[in-house]
């Protein structure tokens, strides 16, 4: 099937009792046994969940894989996936991954034993150079958040093939509209549903996809035994959004492309990152891998007081956390997003004082583009 | 209601109390499968997808026609306007608390209200109704039904032989609240069921007066109109038995017979109950209506007996109080479950001044002050809520009534209502001490 008719069908049979065509919110902790040791397969909301089922499945066939096992956060899921190593395994993870990322690796995983090699993996040979005996996994975040960075995910998932180590891939600023890991060969997706998936900014919620039946059976028994699983309602709102993500997805990538011209070709930044210029350095490797650019982009003003007068002025675009929603949002990833990463480290990967990401809305984009014309005519 | 074992769909009624039924409603019902579901799933598609042409025209012929299909059918749903699982079972619970046969829900309030007298009557039909009325339930007989050339005579119904006054016989209806909002009134059912009986006598079937009680105020915790011989009772979901201030609804309950009218009337009018409002009623509004009420009933009976002692106030309305005009006939139908006088959640009083105006501007200093100052009183319409609600009925609720009609429904320009919430109660007279304080 294509990926508009799996958005709108997979998971999602109408109800077999009513013929009911949205799949029911079942807001239930517990259900009903008939005997001692008989049931019809429910036993209890965390364990299992009809509505939340349905989000899996749907969301599985997505991304092109068997299995989806959903969370109540991106960094619920992430931190479940840290259940397939234990002390003494090591990771290597790309060196600009989404802040929480770092800081649930650096400043809690580390002290359960665990060992962590930040690389800049769009040079694959930076992965091959970090494997160590122990090694067990690989975190790769592409395109990186916020600097945009490629890693080329057919030729790191071959590296972690040949060296027996598991490859992850956190997907959250591309959907899986416009990019799927599975079928280039990785072993782990992973989004942030709150993101794309959900698209409406009224959901926290996170999954993860596998065609592997022991990583499924492995992270399905945490997200039971941890228990950090999504509400039914939380479950039937990213349902609601996923019909509409390849129309959604369509547009923030066009709005996206507009912009990242505008900001080009008007001089206003002094260096944008967006992977659908021409100019930047892996717009090859992206036009291979992904169906589009996508909806991020981040741009340095060169000077800390242009990037916060933008952020100030403008009217349209809000500053806040998080992205992927339909309306436009802008923050400022140093003081922000990535306020956990020390600043040296920020510094080295070109997060500057004055960078400025931008999650592009859904919105008529010559507004947007004059939203931002005129925020920075306040400040000049 | 039928008496069967737990897993073959009914429960023995007899056997347990109301607060228990509750909390279980019928427990399993027939209306939607979701046996091992301890709470109901919330229905969330407006369409459902039929097997075949022949089971959609089943479907069809099946809605609204019960005489074919027999009672309480597994229904064929079509689209939410029709029917839809989170409105059935909510409606058969609601027609069990209320002591009635059938209910059928509505958008809110108004939407049960107005579909309600909508199969009871046509062009050139009369209703009787009391002259103290909800402020959008005056409204609707008094600017739209001469529209439709419907005649609404306003009578003192607290004398239930003043009926006989207006009565003609083109009357179909006569319609009441009790407790009357604002003022709580107190309207005898039982000797009005006599009365309307005796008219009934001589009437052919089709003819005889429907008696309806609009059952907010008291919801069915503390009186069941049915019980006490009306024909049907409505009930505000918005209000106590919702209770949490969520959601609108409103719900129609009385003989199976008339069931299939309403769901005609719903379908053509589409006063829809929202899905999810409904699982809100069937999962915290029931089975919490007990507890809620009875809080509610004790601290309005120390904040009516706190208020009756203050200078300040010139006098105060509460079934509760002993010394109420109607105390008696309150006492006799306000009657919960068990069989205790529950007077209600409502409170009624008039601040005193040299006169009306004088009144009036004590109320809405008094308000005010409470508006701004006051931590456990809210001032908002609407009542049965969590939190406790006052407002001014003239200038709010009741702003629909003609100014020189207040006093001949005897609602005065400065009275003050107050729906009791959850809150510690010595919370709330304290509050109540800080506003008289200032006035």
């Amino acid at each position: 099937m294509g990926f508009s008719t799996d958005a709108i069908h997979a998971g999602q049979k109408p109800d077999p009792v009513t013929g009911a065509v949205i799949t029911p919110i079942y807001q239930t902790s517990t259900y009903a046994q008939e005997e001692l040791g008989k049931h019809k397969g429910y036993e209890y909301g965390r364990t299992h969940n009809l509505t939340r089922q349905s989000l899996e499945a749907n969301i599985a066939a997505l991304e092109k894989g068997k299995y989806g096992i959903a969370f109540s956060s991106g960094l619920a899921a992430t931190h479940a996936l840290m259940g397939l190593v234990k002390a003494g395994d090591h990771i290597i993870a790309s060196n600009n991954v989404y802040g929480g990322t770092y800081r649930l690796f650096e400043l809690i995983m580390k002290d359960y034993g665990l060992e962590f090699s930040w690389v800049d993996t769009s040079e694959l040979k930076n992965i091959e150079n970090a494997i160590r005996k122990n090694t067990k996994l690989v975190y790769l975040e592409t395109p990186t958040n916020p600097m945009l960075n490629l890693t080329d995910l057919k030729g790191a998932s071959e590296i972690c093939r040949k060296n027996n180590l598991v490859s992850i891939v956190d997907n959250t600023f591309m959907s899986p509209y416009l990019q799927n890991p599975l079928t280039l060969g990785c072993d782990i997706v992973l989004h942030s549903s709150t993101k794309y998936l959900n698209g409406h900014s009224d959901v926290i919620g996170g999954i993860i996809i596998t065609n592997d039946d022991s990583i499924h059976q492995r992270i399905r028994y945490i997200q039971n035994a941890v228990g950090a699983v999504p509400s039914p309602f939380d479950c039937w709102l990213i349902l609601r959004s996923t019909k509409t993500l390849a129309v959604r997805m369509e547009r923030h990538n066009k709005n996206a492309i507009e912009l990242a011209n505008f900001l080009a070709e008007s001089k206003l930044a002094k260096k944008i990152y967006y992977p659908g210029l021409a100019n930047h350095p892996q717009h090859e490797l992206a036009k291979k891998q992904m169906k589009g650019f996508g909806g991020m982009i981040s741009a340095d003003f060169g000077e800390v007081e242009t990037a916060k007068s933008l952020l100030k002025n403008v009217k349209i675009f809000t500053l806040g956390e998080s992205l992927g929603g339909v309306e436009s949002l802008i923050s400022h990833p140093a003081s922000m997003t990535h306020a956990s990463v020390p600043k040296e480290e920020r510094e080295k990967m070109g997060l500057t004082d004055s960078l400025v990401r931008f999650s592009v809305g859904i919105e008529d984009i010559e507004d947007l583009i004059a939203d931002i014309k005129n925020a920075l005519n306040s400040y000049y | 209601m039928n008496t069967q074992n737990k897993n073959n769909n009914t429960v023995d009624d007899t056997k347990y109390s109301m607060e228990t039924h509750l909390i279980y409603g019928k427990n399993v019902t027939k209306k939607w499968d979701y046996s091992h579901h301890v709470l109901p799933p919330i229905s969330s598609s407006i369409i459902y997808r039929l097997d075949s042409v022949e089971r959609g025209a089943e479907g069809f012929i099946e809605f609204a026609n019960s005489p074919i299909t027999g009672e309480d059918p597994m229904p064929i749903y079509i689209y939410d306007r029709l029917g839809e699982p989170n409105k059935d079972i909510l409606e058969e619970n609601l027609a069990y608390t209320e002591r009635g046969e059938m209910a059928v829900t509505f958008a809110t309030g108004m939407g049960a209200i107005s579909a309600l007298m909508g199969i009871l009557t046509k062009s050139g039909d009369e209703i009787i109704a009391h002259h103290t009325l909800y402020g959008c339930t005056y409204s609707l007989f008094t600017s739209w039904y001469p529209r439709y050339n419907i005649k609404v005579n306003l009578v003192d119904l607290t004398d239930s032989k003043n009926i006989l006054t207006v009565l003609s016989e083109k009357t179909k209806v006569v319609y009441f609240e009790t407790p009357s909002n604002p003022n709580l009134d107190i309207i005898d059912i039982v000797s009005l069921r006599e009365i309307v009986d005796k008219i009934n006598e001589q009437r052919p079937e089709a003819d005889k007066i429907k008696i309806v009680v609009d059952n907010t105020f008291a919801t069915p915790f503390c009186q069941r109109p049915i019980e006490l011989g009306a024909n049907f009772s409505i009930d505000s979901l918005t209000k106590g038995l919702g209770g949490f201030g969520t959601d609108m609804g409103g719900v129609v309950i009385g003989k199976m017979k008339y069931r299939d009218m309403l769901l005609l009337f719903r379908k053509d009018f589409g006063a829809v109950l929202n899905n999810k409002s409904a699982w809100n009623v069937i999962t915290y509004g029931l089975p919490t209506l007990s507890i809620r009420i009875q809080k509610q009933i004790q601290s309005a009976q120390k904040i009516a007996e706190y208020l009756n002692n203050q200078n300040k106030v010139e006098f105060v309305n509460y079934p509760g109080l002993s010394n109420y005009k109607y105390y008696e006939t309150a006492k006799k139908q306000m009657i919960d479950f068990n069989g205790n006088f529950s007077p209600g959640s409502l409170i009624y009083f008039v601040l005193k001044g040299k006169n009306a105006i004088e009144s009036k501007e004590n109320a809405k200093k008094f308000m005010n002050y409470a508006a701004k100052n006051a931590y456990t009183m809210t001032l908002a319409v609407s009542l049965g809520h969590t939190r406790t609600l006052i407002e001014h009925p003239a200038s709010m609720t009741h702003s629909m009534v003609p100014i020189d009609k207040l006093s001949e429904y005897k609602i005065d320009p400065g009275g003050i209502r107050l729906a009791a919430g959850l809150e510690n109660v010595d919370d709330i007279i304290s509050d109540l001490d800080k506003c008289l304080n200032i006035v």
